[in-house]
């Protein structure tokens, strides 16, 4: 019991604590913001008790597949959330004079909201999973203890992970430092995308087919690099072809609108009167 | 007459609806209950490269996760509620599902002949 019930608060905490360590990185490298993290972190514990808490009518809606529908409407608004995230940091790189523009531009506050955003939804879905878990041992009292210290365990090693990711990737060399959180953020919108095409395919709204290869010999779901290479990255030894459409989909879409803000010329205050 | 394009629109999507509601029906169906933990049946036959919907009745007053890295699902259903999963088209073997909240007695596998 202790242990399984380490294993699935780790599960569940690990991917909202990698999204929580990139976002972060990035806020604080690039504009030393950090205070938005506490609105994401309320806004997603209150949303997992109202998701927690309506699961079992949601569970009904849709002919009894509300969950795979909510989880995948919440999975791909994530993914859309982090896409513009990389959009606006590339964006508020361009005001890179000296003085105010660097500081404070309003690609900064569109980052910031759509990091709170991301945060939020991603705690929304994880966070509610633990507290039906932990609420339904409220009424099997013998095994309550064990359960919520196991729990306590598994988060508190996911929130350890977390941080360590975290002061990773800001001790980077400099070379790496903005190109290894946007790879990041990449491969977990891919992760989000990958795993709503699951949930739609579960709920039979999109056409079920035979996986497309089986690396499970190589790497096992079962085994806990397989577990954590799940959490993390999104790893399938099974996945189906809208998982792994959805999984380059999801990377793509973040590379892509990385690029264009890069590259895209916009209204700057300094050359405003030139360009328009 | 305009009007009532979105009308014959909206029967048009009704009767897509219906289609595929006549054409889901065809979908094999099993009901799996869960009572104290257990699952029963703990093993299932479905065809190969057949879609079925699993029917899973929670008894229990206590919720569960039904979980399998082989069959690629996750769903939590609450304590006395039933849900929905579908699975499979799959090609013949054994795969395991188990109970994320009950892994040591929550065990059972579908076997696909």
């Amino acid at each position: 019991m202790l242990l399984s019930s380490v294993v699935l608060v780790l599960q569940e905490t690990l991917e909202a604590a990698l999204l929580v360590s990139i976002l972060l990185t990035i806020s604080n490298q690039q504009w030393h913001k950090l205070s938005w993290l506490w609105f994401g972190l309320f806004g997603g514990l209150v949303m997992s008790f109202l998701y927690a808490n309506f699961m079992v009518e949601i569970s009904e809606w849709f002919d009894y597949v509300g969950q795979e529908i909510v989880n995948a409407t919440l999975q791909i608004l994530t993914t859309f959330l982090i896409a513009v995230c990389t959009w606006a940091l590339f964006k508020s790189r361009q005001f890179d004079m000296p003085g105010e523009g660097r500081q404070n531009n309003r690609f900064i506050s569109i980052f910031v909201v759509c990091a709170t955003g991301a945060v939020a939804l991603a705690i929304t879905r994880e966070g509610s999973e633990i507290l039906i878990y932990l609420n339904g041992f409220l009424q099997q009292k013998e095994y309550f203890q064990t359960i919520v210290a196991g729990s306590s365990i598994g988060f508190s090693i996911g929130l350890s992970i977390g941080i360590l990711i975290y002061y990773g990737l800001l001790n980077l060399p400099a070379k790496w430092r903005l190109g290894a959180p946007v790879i990041l953020m990449a491969l977990f919108a891919g992760n989000m995308l990958s795993q709503a095409a699951q949930q739609l395919t579960q709920a039979d709204w999109i056409p079920s087919t035979r996986a497309i290869w089986d690396t499970s010999g190589w790497l096992s779901e079962n085994s806990i690099s397989g577990q954590s290479l799940y959490a993390l990255l999104g790893y399938e030894a099974t996945p189906s072809a809208a998982q792994l459409i959805a999984y380059i989909g999801g990377v793509v879409l973040v590379l892509a609108l990385a690029t264009v803000g890069h590259y895209s010329k916009h209204s700057h205050p300094a050359t405003s009167q030139v360009t328009s | 007459m305009s009007r009532k394009m979105p009308k014959h629109l909206l029967l048009l999507g009704l009767a897509a609806i219906l289609y595929s509601h006549a054409a889901a029906a065809k979908t094999p169906v099993i009901e799996i209950d869960i009572k104290d933990h257990l699952f029963h049946p703990s093993e299932i036959v479905i065809p190969a490269d057949t879609k079925v919907k699993l029917i899973i009745n929670n008894l229990d007053p206590t919720p569960e996760e039904f979980e399998s890295y082989e069959l690629n699902r996750e769903k939590v259903i609450s304590g006395s509620r039933k849900a929905v999963i579908f699975i499979g088209p799959l090609p013949p073997g054994e795969y395991p599902f188990f109970g994320e909240f009950h892994p040591k007695t929550a065990q059972g596998k579908v076997l696909v002949k």
